[in-house]
């Protein structure tokens, strides 16, 4: 597993370089926008299990096949496993962001996951639309701007103090994340 | 590979949990030193091949008999070999300086270290005296901050005792 520092080190080694100038001005960068990455860490890690039943219950809504018997959210414990998944899959893209680099969720989450749910016959549309919907919810959460109309009463805002982008570098930085997963998917 | 991060993110993926508070803490605390470690990279490889330069001529100083027929630092090609080596462990100090912990040193270039040199004859006591010369050689706030130097000593101190 690597980090944003040690995948600076890996890329040199290659070519038995040292790490100087242009590397370091943007480890420097990550080092100073730390904090706002914590606190996007914090704000994915802070709303996981309503993002995550909010994304599975958003897949079920635009598809009912799924919670109707023969469906893959059908029964509870077809439900249940669903659920897990989506936490599992949203911890993994929360624990990239955090460490600034792919390869923790590239090698411990989407190895084989395709192959996994191929296997166990889950469909991979649904599969990509609550990824997609969980990386809106990222968004939002990271920008701390949760739709006032999708959210309705159950609103949530960090509060914390948010620069005038609102994060805009870790907002996309965390869409490619999901986007990886929605490409290991498909 | 082994660093802060890492080291959180591993123990939190082992319980199943999402981030914590205190991991968080963490990797605040880690970022906090960050700054000393990145200006004594930085240092270090804009001056790399000087350092080792004056590293290896304190050692070959010390050790002449290096120079003798049959010894290690004997003809061109062993004398451009030693040099190499200590801008290799240079190099992975700077490595270590990036990434926050030995990692890079452990990996490439203490793990097998001992194994190779016994295969391949070579004494390690002018290793030591090269690094031991470049650890004493360094200071703030001449070469870089009092900090950065501290980060810098110190792993050269690793590996001095990693060889010793």
């Amino acid at each position: 597993m690597l980090d944003a520092f040690s995948r600076a080190v890996v890329n040199a080694d290659a070519s038995t370089k040292c790490i100087g100038g242009d590397e370091l001005a943007s480890l420097r960068s990550f080092v100073a926008e730390g904090n706002r990455r914590l606190d996007a860490v914090n704000a994915i890690a802070s709303n996981a299990s309503c993002m995550v039943s909010d994304a599975i219950a958003g897949m079920i809504c635009e598809n009912q096949g799924l919670i109707q018997a023969g469906g893959n959210c059908y029964p509870n414990r077809r439900m249940a496993a669903c659920l897990r998944d989506g936490e599992i899959i949203l911890r993994y893209v929360t624990y990239a962001l955090l460490a600034g680099d792919a390869s923790v969720l590239e090698d411990r989450c989407l190895n084989g996951l395709k192959e996994t749910y191929t296997a166990l016959g889950v469909p991979a549309t649904s599969t990509v639309r609550a990824v997609q919907i969980m990386k809106a919810q990222a968004a939002a959460h990271i920008k701390d701007q949760p739709s006032e109309s999708f959210a309705g009463a159950k609103l949530r805002i960090m509060g914390a103090i948010v620069t005038e982008d609102r994060c805009a570098s870790l907002v996309a930085e965390a869409s490619s994340y999901f986007d990886r997963v929605i490409a290991g998917l498909s | 590979m082994k660093s802060v991060v890492t080291t959180v993110v591993t123990a939190a993926d082992a319980a199943g949990r999402f981030p914590s508070t205190s991991d968080l803490e963490s990797v605040q605390g880690s970022l906090q030193r960050a700054a000393a470690r990145l200006e004594a990279a930085e240092k270090l490889a804009g001056n790399l091949d000087a350092v080792a330069q004056e590293a290896y001529d304190a050692c070959i100083k010390k050790y002449s008999y290096l120079n003798n027929a049959g010894e290690a630092n004997s003809t061109d090609t062993f004398r451009a070999k030693c040099l190499r080596d200590i801008k290799h462990y240079m190099r992975l100090i700077n490595y270590s300086l990036v990434v926050g912990g030995t990692g890079p040193l452990d990996e490439w270039g203490i793990a097998g270290q001992r194994e190779v040199y016994r295969a391949l004859n070579l004494p390690t006591a002018p290793y030591i005296e090269a690094l031991s010369f470049a650890r004493t050689r360094g200071c703030a706030p001449r070469d870089m901050s009092a900090q950065a130097l501290v980060e810098y000593n110190a792993l050269l101190d690793y590996v001095i005792n990693s060889l010793s």
